[in-house]
């Protein structure tokens, strides 16, 4: 594996330990897994697990995914995506893959910043922070990614911290086995340029939603944590192969 | 023959061209049909231009035998092209010496038939005129129009016992031929070629090959949120081992930049249709062009191996959309095929046959190892492979294994890798016919892209030799002298520019008003150079 540059400390350390133990189970059970990720430190994920994988370009994680997955059904693909990567320059095709309920998963590591190319805000950081990019506090309101996906048509959708490893692998499972398009936001912090180590102390885990009005309200404030809801509908893939034969 | 149906967005014209084509095919000609449209639904001015020969063509002419006019304003549009019979609607008050009149609209109204069906009496009442047989032209409305088409027959009818003038003599000429469209063309080759998903977001003039693919069970072809995501999904459905293709025009093309880039970087084969159209930007967005040949040529940021053909007709981009799917995959790199609206919508009689899937090797077996899928070698080609293969592919400049690296040492090494396919490329396209060259006489008209219908026939007529382009990167240039001429659809003369860099003299025939040349227009611009 590639040796990992990530600075000490930094979430992806969790995420990328979490994803190691969810991907085993999956594998053990018999599946296959291919991996993809997007531009930013997010990204060097793709080097550091021992699984299929393309580092692709900025944003561009959901489609690459679900022209692999209409390729080959029978695997199970699963997209790494930054704030920056996933909701500024690709938005659109979270939107998509979400209303398409293609059969991908997301996992968005959201530090809040760009940390790659040193500290400037993303479509996540709140307003009136100072970056290098906004000197008099950042003008524009974050974007609530949970909510986003929930409103796009997404049948999974969930929110970790990286402080809690074990629920992340957990979810992070479910999130792999469940059919249809799956999002993960993983609250992590980015120790050189927005370490928001309280958050720990301010996170805190609420139920499953029964609707997805519900879940909007539960997800609403973005420290809180867990799986807000689930759906089953047909995928993508489904549809696109009944049509075929 | 080369007759002319006008008429408004709306009244079926495109429709009426196709079917007075197949009706030429049925009696035997070979036929070519031009469809000059505007980018609205309905009123304006949409004109077909259905030429028929027994000898071979690939144009349609500018002067008109025939001229049906479904709309009396259309008329002064076309008058001065017109050198024979005007067909129109007695109730028109349109001067002309020679004229078949008939009551079209009042004939599809008392029948209780849609406006459109105005299309199908006025097609016969040019048949009928012309003494084509009634079963000719009713047959052909079956087999177009389908069970819908039924009562446009009952139009056929009313006018075949209503109208007795006979102006001509089409005879029949030999066995019946097949219409097929640039569109339908393209996509037939890259199916024979292994095609198996299409990605493509409407965009004319290449939206007609999403239509025919997305109505063909033999690959899936889907309508993304952009272009950017139709070639991303692309890429993805070659990295899982599969054959894809995105079609798009040069908007389109733009935004697909950056993902060309990563296909090159990553060593994944994606054919991308880039049909042009007038620009720049929105342009005009339904007449044709050849402007974007440099465009092709550079596409996206960093040096990568990249393969660029151009069709010089209807058979021949059959033939090079199969031809670069292959080239594609044998040496895993993006190959663009440079055509253009007035490949893509217009017709002809072709006979599309000998693509066929050239097999690659490709890994699938699961294993502990990593596999080696940017190993160094010679040719450059490095083994193929998909998951579930433990197989990476990365965007960032990698080793062997696809591992990201800035090391100097290994980032030569591999530059160098990619680079090295350009020269087996090269060597492979030498033998694929990369010019046409027809030898009339001592001077030249050099072209490429649709326009060498139109020339092959001025060139012939006047003693030019021919020399058309066909694969623009590797560019092979035929070895010319004497006179030269070069034709374009375009301002600067794109073709001209690097005949020059060889230290030719090129006397420029250009238009850039999004109209396709005929030959007559050509021989006009050759003798005014004489002058």
């Amino acid at each position: 594996m590639g040796r990992i540059s990530w600075c000490p400390g930094c979430g992806n350390f969790a995420i990328l330990r979490a994803f190691e133990k969810a991907s085993q189970r999956v594998i053990k059970e018999g599946y296959d897994i291919a991996i993809s990720s997007g531009i930013g430190c997010h990204g060097k994920i793709s080097d550091y697990l021992n699984l299929p994988s393309f580092h692709v370009i900025h944003g561009r994680v959901p489609p690459f995914l679900t022209g692999l997955k209409l390729a080959n059904p029978n695997l199970i693909v699963v997209g790494f995506s930054g704030d920056g990567d996933g909701l500024n320059e690709g938005v659109e095709h979270f939107v998509h893959a979400a209303r398409r309920n293609t059969d991908i998963t997301i996992i968005l590591h959201n530090n809040g910043v760009f940390g790659l190319t040193t500290g400037q805000v993303t479509a996540t950081s709140p307003k009136g922070w100072k970056s290098k990019s906004t000197p008099y506090g950042n003008p524009e309101y974050p974007i609530n990614a949970c909510q986003l996906m929930l409103a796009s048509g997404a049948t999974f959708v969930a929110r970790v911290f990286t402080g809690e490893q074990k629920r992340m692998a957990e979810i992070f499972y479910r999130a792999m086995k469940h059919k249809g398009f799956s999002f993960v936001e993983v609250l992590q912090p980015c120790m050189s340029f927005n370490n928001f180590w309280d958050l720990r102390k301010e996170v805190f885990w609420v139920e499953k939603a029964e609707s997805v009005y519900e879940a909007m309200r539960k997800c609403e404030d973005a420290r809180a944590c867990g799986i807000f809801y689930t759906e089953e509908k047909e995928t993508y893939e489904d549809v696109v192969w009944r049509s075929m034969f | 023959m080369n007759v002319c149906i006008a008429g408004a967005a709306g009244d079926g014209i495109r429709g009426a061209g196709v079917i007075l084509g197949k009706i030429f095919c049925k009696l035997g000609y070979s036929v070519f049909v031009y469809q000059e449209y505007q980018s609205r639904i309905r009123g304006g001015h949409n004109a077909s231009v259905v030429r028929a020969s027994e000898r071979e063509i690939n144009s349609h002419g500018y002067y008109y035998d025939a001229l049906i006019c479904l709309r009396d304003y259309v008329f002064e549009k076309h008058v001065e092209r017109l050198r024979g019979v005007l067909v129109c609607d007695s109730s028109f008050n349109l001067e002309h010496d020679r004229k078949v009149e008939f009551p079209i609209t009042e004939t599809v109204k008392k029948l209780n038939l849609p406006d459109i069906s105005r299309n199908i009496a006025a097609i016969s009442v040019f048949c009928k005129s012309f003494g084509i047989e009634a079963e000719v032209v009713e047959s052909v409305i079956r087999e177009s129009l389908g069970k819908a088409g039924e009562r446009n027959l009952e139009v056929v009818r009313a006018v075949y016992e209503n109208l007795d003038i006979t102006v001509g003599q089409v005879r029949r000429v030999g066995e019946r031929k097949e219409l097929v469209s640039g569109a339908k063309a393209i996509a037939e080759g890259m199916l024979d070629a292994g095609l198996k998903f299409y990605y493509a977001y409407p965009m004319t003039p290449a939206t007609p090959i999403l239509h025919i693919l997305a109505a063909d069970n033999r690959c899936v072809a889907l309508q993304p949120e952009s272009e950017i995501a139709a070639i991303m999904m692309a890429i993805g459905s070659a990295f899982g081992g599969e054959r894809a293709a995105v079609g798009t025009s040069g908007g389109g093309f733009a935004l697909m930049s950056e993902s060309i880039s990563l296909a090159g970087m990553a060593e994944i084969p994606v054919l991308i249709i880039l049909a042009q159209r007038s620009g720049p930007s929105t342009g005009m967005a339904t007449f044709t062009a050849q402007q974007d040949l440099y465009f092709a040529l550079n596409p996206a940021h960093g040096e990568f191996p990249l393969i660029v053909a151009s069709p010089l007709t209807i058979e021949d981009s059959y033939r090079l959309a199969g031809e670069l799917l292959n080239l594609s995959w044998k040496f895993q790199t993006p190959a663009i095929l440079l055509t253009e609206k007035h490949i893509t919508e217009s017709y002809t009689t072709a006979k599309l046959g000998g693509v066929v899937k050239k097999e690659v090797e490709i890994f699938r077996e699961k294993s502990s190892e990593i596999f080696k899928r940017y190993e160094i070698t010679e040719s450059g080609v490095s083994p193929y492979a998909s998951p579930p293969a433990l197989v990476k592919a990365n965007s960032n400049e990698h080793d062997e294994y696809g591992f990201a690296t800035d090391d100097a040492e290994i980032a030569t090494e591999m530059y160098a890798k990619r680079m090295r396919k350009e020269e087996k490329i090269a060597k492979v396209v030498a033998n694929l016919e990369p010019y046409i060259e027809i030898k009339n006489g001592k001077d030249w008209i050099v072209t490429w892209g649709s326009n060498f219908g139109a020339v092959k026939e001025v060139a012939e007529e006047l003693g030019f030799s021919v020399a058309a382009v066909r694969f623009m990167r590797p560019l092979f240039l035929p070895k010319i002298s004497g006179e030269v001429f070069c034709v374009e659809c375009n301002y600067t003369g794109l073709l001209a520019r690097l005949l020059e860099a060889e230290g030719l003299e090129v006397k420029r025939i250009l238009r850039w008003d999004g109209r396709p040349f005929t030959p007559e227009e050509i021989r006009r611009e050759v003798e005014r150079w004489a002058e």
